[in-house]
């Protein structure tokens, strides 16, 4: 499916399941970047990290650690120790999310000047996706 | 004898659950098989058993004949041998069988998997309570793969996300393999209503409301099972879970 998608002035979206199936049966070069989400608990960073060699082994664009429901900075720690290498991406524990996702509504159209979301708002621009940075892949 | 799967959204908390159940059970005097149908291990963290990465030996199998399937236990080697040889052993006696476990190279875990879907299929029945944990999502309810389970227990949260989900399980769990028994256990419920909510969405027993518990967080962040924290509302939670499933399901 992905690659019958226009390429050109498109940008795609797509939220993997849980777990690392999907990723394992991506073509390789599949996509530009890949955004791993992980919390900051040992369960939740093994997955990370077996997410991680997975996107490397198949070439499937730059890789980003996306830390989520980070509430302190042993939160942060634990997750730059984890992933030394990586770019990182930190983004706060956020009581928005939880009642958003309560109320069955988008985050941003509760409140987009909350910690998260604005973190999450900075992505595109990480990611070099408006600013006429070339993507890699 | 027991038979549980847990299915549900992925993060909803199944592998919290399912593992606190199997342990709680496991000290009432049962033997315990839990099944962790996803080669990202999930079910350890919550036993308490040490994550392990070394693969089950490829001679467990040898390729089939015609008529088989592509690898077959080796001869000599049944469910009941190969569990006593590969599950590992956690606390409370609980034994543990994964999937496979992997770092990405599906291809080497074929013969792995095709062991452990046998021995699933071909395991004593008589001999083990199973608490099964499904991947998050519907792919592998809808392909099956909680045959062995007499009660499919749904974890839901109450979010519109996770009752839909929930929603589509129920539905798939209707087809011709489905256990005899759906019920939904929801998951970090804070209020009454939640659980209202939940029920009037789904239109299934609610056997257990478990509340959100900053222990089970603590846990998480420290990378152990919840029952080796000190007790709290959680934990209290599935000990009455364990005592509903046993009074109802014990078949």
């Amino acid at each position: 499916m992905l690659s019958s998608v226009p390429s050109e002035n498109t940008v795609i979206v797509a939220d993997l399941e849980a777990g690392i199936g999907t990723l394992t049966r991506l073509p390789d070069q599949a996509v530009d970047v890949t955004l791993i989400v992980t919390e900051p608990t040992p369960r939740s960073i093994d997955v990370a990290k077996r997410a991680a060699l997975v996107a490397a082994e198949r070439a499937q664009g730059r890789v980003l650690i996306v830390a989520n429901k980070v509430a302190d900075p042993e939160d942060e720690a634990r997750i730059y120790e984890a992933f030394p290498e990586a770019e990182i991406v930190i983004v706060p524990a956020d009581p928005v999310i939880n009642d958003a996702d309560r109320r069955g509504v988008s985050p941003i159209d509760i409140d987009s000047e909350s910690p998260a979301v604005r973190v999450l708002s900075g992505l595109s621009q990480t990611i070099g996706l408006f600013s006429g940075e070339t993507l890699p892949g | 004898m027991i038979k549980i799967a847990f299915a549900g959204k992925g993060g909803s908390g199944k592998s919290s659950i399912s593992g606190t159940l199997a342990r709680v059970l496991a000290r009432r005097g049962k033997p315990i098989l839990a099944l962790d149908s996803d080669p990202v291990p999930g079910m350890p963290y919550s036993l308490g058993i040490p994550v392990d990465d070394s693969p089950t030996p490829d001679d467990v199998v040898v390729e089939g004949v015609e008529g088989e399937p592509r690898w077959v236990l080796r001869p000599g080697l049944d469910a009941e041998s190969f569990i006593s040889q590969y599950a590992a052993v956690g606390p409370d006696g609980v034994r543990y069988l994964q999937f496979g476990n992997t770092w990405g190279h599906v291809s080497t875990l074929q013969r792995a998997q095709f062991a452990w879907s046998q021995v699933v299929k071909e395991m004593d029945p008589t001999a083990w309570n199973v608490v099964g944990d499904l991947p998050g999502g519907t792919r592998q309810a809808m392909f099956g793969w909680a045959k062995y389970a007499n009660l499919l227990a749904i974890v839901v949260e109450p979010t519109p996300k996770s009752i839909h989900v929930g929603r589509r399980l129920r539905n798939i769990s209707k087809a011709a393999w489905g256990p005899d028994n759906v019920a939904v256990v929801a998951n970090k419920v804070e209020n009454p209503s939640d659980i209202e909510q939940i029920e009037e969405r789904l239109e299934l027993p609610v056997i257990a409301a478990v509340p959100a518990d900053p222990a089970v967080t603590a846990a998480d962040k420290l990378g152990c099972a919840p029952l080796d924290q000190p007790a709290g509302p959680f934990v209290d939670a599935i000990e009455a879970l364990a005592t509903r499933v046993v009074e109802q399901y014990d078949a």
